[in-house]
């Protein structure tokens, strides 16, 4: 929840996708390098940049950004784009009614790792579903498609490529979140309240 | 769920329900819409009008003639009567039946306070029977009578409406449909039965009906969303269907604002035609989402015994939470009962047609279809003199806007809001023009490419379905992603930060309206005319 509020509150700053740098009034994360990852060499070489990341215009983008947990990641940044998928009707909806979309997700400065894979996954703010969407291994670019309304787009760090695997096992390396994660509850917090998450014990 | 109208009334206006748990916008407590709420029959007790009788199908042949008023009449909606309205004492009006390439004559008696028109929707007809008062004709006026050519050229399941004020005579039981016929009795694929479905929906409170704007619109932000689902006027709808069944059912979206997305419980659904005629290739779907005017034609075969519900199935929105919660509205029950069948007409269900007659059709604007963009138009709105609570709570719920706003997550602002302080705007960037200064001319033959974009940038994008009278297009795009199956169309729904390019075949000469068909944007200024000459 706190990385969702931060990672809204950072959206609501109008932070530009892609620059990589801190958030003015957001305390940056630290920068440990989790338990049980191999740090990497300073040869690393960058993965290749993005192609044009869709063909279709976007219905929005969002900012995919590190989480500077590892290092040779601290500068990657990452663009969401949001798009429809082909349908008769303009809009294609799941069974339950929620919206099918189609994501893209595109990546530039992410340094590639001396072991292991970068995943993207697309899952909902509760995490109670996930859905693996491909490794960046050619070109930083990955296609996936969300039927939740609200969604999470995170790039793991994986051990190995596994096209079969259900959940990630490595550190969250980036993340994003559709623009619908916004939307949060108005009591004591709505539109009208000038105090910012904090003062409801978000630091 | 309890209404916020007890402690809100006072000059007649009454606040639509809400849920409870929706705290009043600060500021807004006591606020009422700048214009005098409206009623048909206000104060009247609705035994006074003849009781409305449901709709009879009225098949006509090349040169007949039917005669057709508009009155008021007394609905029984939840076992509560009201004042309506009526077109032939009906509701919904008659179901016209007329077979393709005929005429037919509709004399319309004006027998209600208000003027009137009859607009005869994605019908290539005359002009000056398009029903469009101040453009194609005057109002008819209270006692008048108009009398309406209807020439048929397109198959199909078309339907008829008032243009003047929709808001209100349309959400009162002004609708009704028109089959058009094909003469090719295999046109469709082979059915057990037809059930015609025009879907609908009433704002109504525990009072009665909410009063709607004499001067103008309420709701003028995101259109008048009922609370009482109604189809074919009533909100009971039942069809009787047998085991092993194909139904064909015709769809027709007569709301002034809700987008349905229709759902047939766990049968297989095939879906066939829209608008005007045929799709090029028939497809399943799990759903139909139906925007205001559109049409889709869909079989369905209903495989067991029991009761099937249609439903509106979406994800409704609460702003309070911040949240999506799954939302269903029954449309219709079909009881599936009696011996089943298994004949060829349910053995035939299990293949999908190609339309080669539609191909055909299509043939001569292939090589059109990548044709450059002639046309664009941009959709926006602008406010003024609005409530400084509501301009600021839609500028923060602009961080997230969702392509279709399947219901009202904000009544009350939507409420206050009228046609006078909300403009919605159809903008051509190349010329800047807004509504009503666009200035298009065309002539008979031309086919013109107009990209239509819904800005999600803009102030508040909503959902708009676009209309243009009297001609047919392709949508040939989505999003840049070519239309692999296409189907002539006279309305389209588009979503917020969706772009589509319309493919349009100007055949048919006169001045002729484009529009958003979400009633009160329509009033919202949210139209323009183009013309076609015959050279």
């Amino acid at each position: 929840m706190m990385g969702k509020m931060l990672l809204a509150l950072a959206l609501l700053a109008g932070m530009a996708p892609g620059n990589g740098d801190p958030v003015p009034g957001i305390p940056p994360t630290t920068c440990s390098i989790p338990e049980g990852i191999v740090p990497g060499e300073t040869s690393w070489a960058p993965l290749p940049e993005s192609a044009a990341p869709v063909d279709a215009p976007a219905y929005y983008a969002f900012p995919v950004v590190s989480t500077r947990r590892l290092p040779g990641t601290g500068l990657a940044a990452g663009l969401g784009e949001v798009t429809f998928p082909d349908s008769p009707f303009g809009v294609t909806l799941a069974d339950d009614g929620s919206y099918v979309l189609d994501v893209w997700l595109s990546v530039e400065r992410l340094m590639a790792p001396r072991e292991g894979v970068y995943v993207g996954w697309l899952t909902t703010p509760d995490l109670d579903k996930v859905e693996r969407i491909g490794s960046l291994t050619d070109g930083g670019q990955l296609h996936g498609r969300a039927q939740w309304n609200k969604f999470l787009l995170v790039v793991t760090l994986e051990p190995a490529d596994d096209p079969e695997a259900a959940m990630w096992t490595g550190p969250v390396v980036m993340r994003g979140m559709s623009r619908s994660g916004l939307m949060h509850t108005m009591a004591g917090h709505g539109a009208f309240e000038q105090e910012n998450c904090a003062a409801y014990g978000y630091d | 769920m309890m209404g916020h109208g007890a402690h809100a009334e006072a000059g007649g206006w009454r606040m639509p329900p809400m849920d409870m748990t929706m705290p009043m916008v600060p500021g807004l407590e006591n606020a009422l819409p700048p214009v005098s709420p409206f009623l048909i029959g206000d104060g009247m007790d609705p035994a006074m009008f003849p009781a409305a009788e449901p709709s009879r199908r009225v098949v006509m042949a090349d040169g007949d003639t039917l005669d057709m008023d508009v009155s008021v009449v007394r609905r029984t909606i939840g076992g509560r009567d009201y004042a309506m309205l009526g077109y032939g004492g009906q509701y919904p009006g008659p179901l016209i039946q007329a077979d393709r390439g005929s005429r037919i004559v509709v004399r319309v008696t004006n027998r209600i306070q208000l003027p009137t028109a009859v607009h005869w929707h994605g019908i290539r007809l005359e002009n000056r029977f398009d029903g469009v008062a101040g453009l194609t004709q005057d109002p008819i006026a209270e006692g008048e009578t108009f009398t309406y050519e209807v020439d048929v050229p397109d198959a199909g399941m078309f339907w008829y409406h008032p243009h003047m004020r929709e808001d209100i005579q349309q959400d009162l039981g002004l609708y009704g449909n028109l089959l058009v016929t094909p003469p090719n009795p295999d046109y469709y694929g082979p059915s057990h039965r037809e059930e015609p479905l025009l879907l609908d929906d009433i704002l109504i409170d525990e009072q009665g009906l909410i009063p709607w704007g004499e001067e103008a619109p309420t709701h003028a932000l995101m259109g008048r969303f009922g609370t009482v689902m109604l189809t074919n006027g009533v909100d009971d709808h039942r069809i009787e269907a047998r085991a092993g069944e194909v139904v064909r059912f015709y769809l027709t979206n007569v709301a002034n604002t809700r987008t349905f997305n229709v759902r047939f419980g766990n049968a297989r659904v095939k879906l066939i035609a829209s608008d005007i005629g045929k799709f090029e290739r028939e497809t399943w779907v799990e759903s139909v989402v139906i925007a205001p005017a559109e049409r889709y034609v869909v079989d369905v075969r209903f495989p067991e015994a029991g009761e099937v519900g249609i439903t509106n199935t979406i994800q409704a929105v609460n702003h309070f939470r911040g949240t999506f919660y799954p939302h269903e509205d029954t449309l219709a029950v079909v009881s599936v009962n009696g011996p089943a069948v298994d004949d060829a007409v349910t053995q035939a269900f299990d293949a999908l047609r190609e339309n080669r007659d539609v191909a055909e059709d299509i043939e001569p604007f292939r090589a059109l279809l990548g044709k450059p963009v002639d046309y664009e138009l941009v959709t926006t709105v602008r406010v003024r003199d609005l409530p400084v609570p509501i301009v600021a709570s839609m500028e923060a719920d602009t961080f997230y806007v969702p392509p279709v706003e399947w219901n009202d997550g904000m009544p009350m602002m939507n409420w206050l809001s009228t046609g006078t302080q909300v403009t919605w705007i159809l903008r051509e960037p190349a010329s800047g023009q807004e509504n009503g200064d666009i200035q298009w001319r065309f002539r008979v033959g031309d086919v013109v490419k107009i990209r239509v974009f819904n800005d999600p940038e803009s102030f508040h994008p909503m959902n708009h379905p676009i209309h243009i009278h009297g001609q047919r297009f392709l949508v040939t795009e989505r999003d840049g992603v070519p239309n692999t199956n296409l189907v002539w169309k006279d309305t389209t729904i588009l979503p917020v930060g969706s772009t589509m390019d319309l493919l349009v075949e100007m055949s048919n000469p006169g001045s002729w309206m484009v529009h958003c068909h979400i009633a009160e944007h329509l009033h919202a200024g949210m139209m323009f005319v183009f013309e076609v000459t015959e050279e």
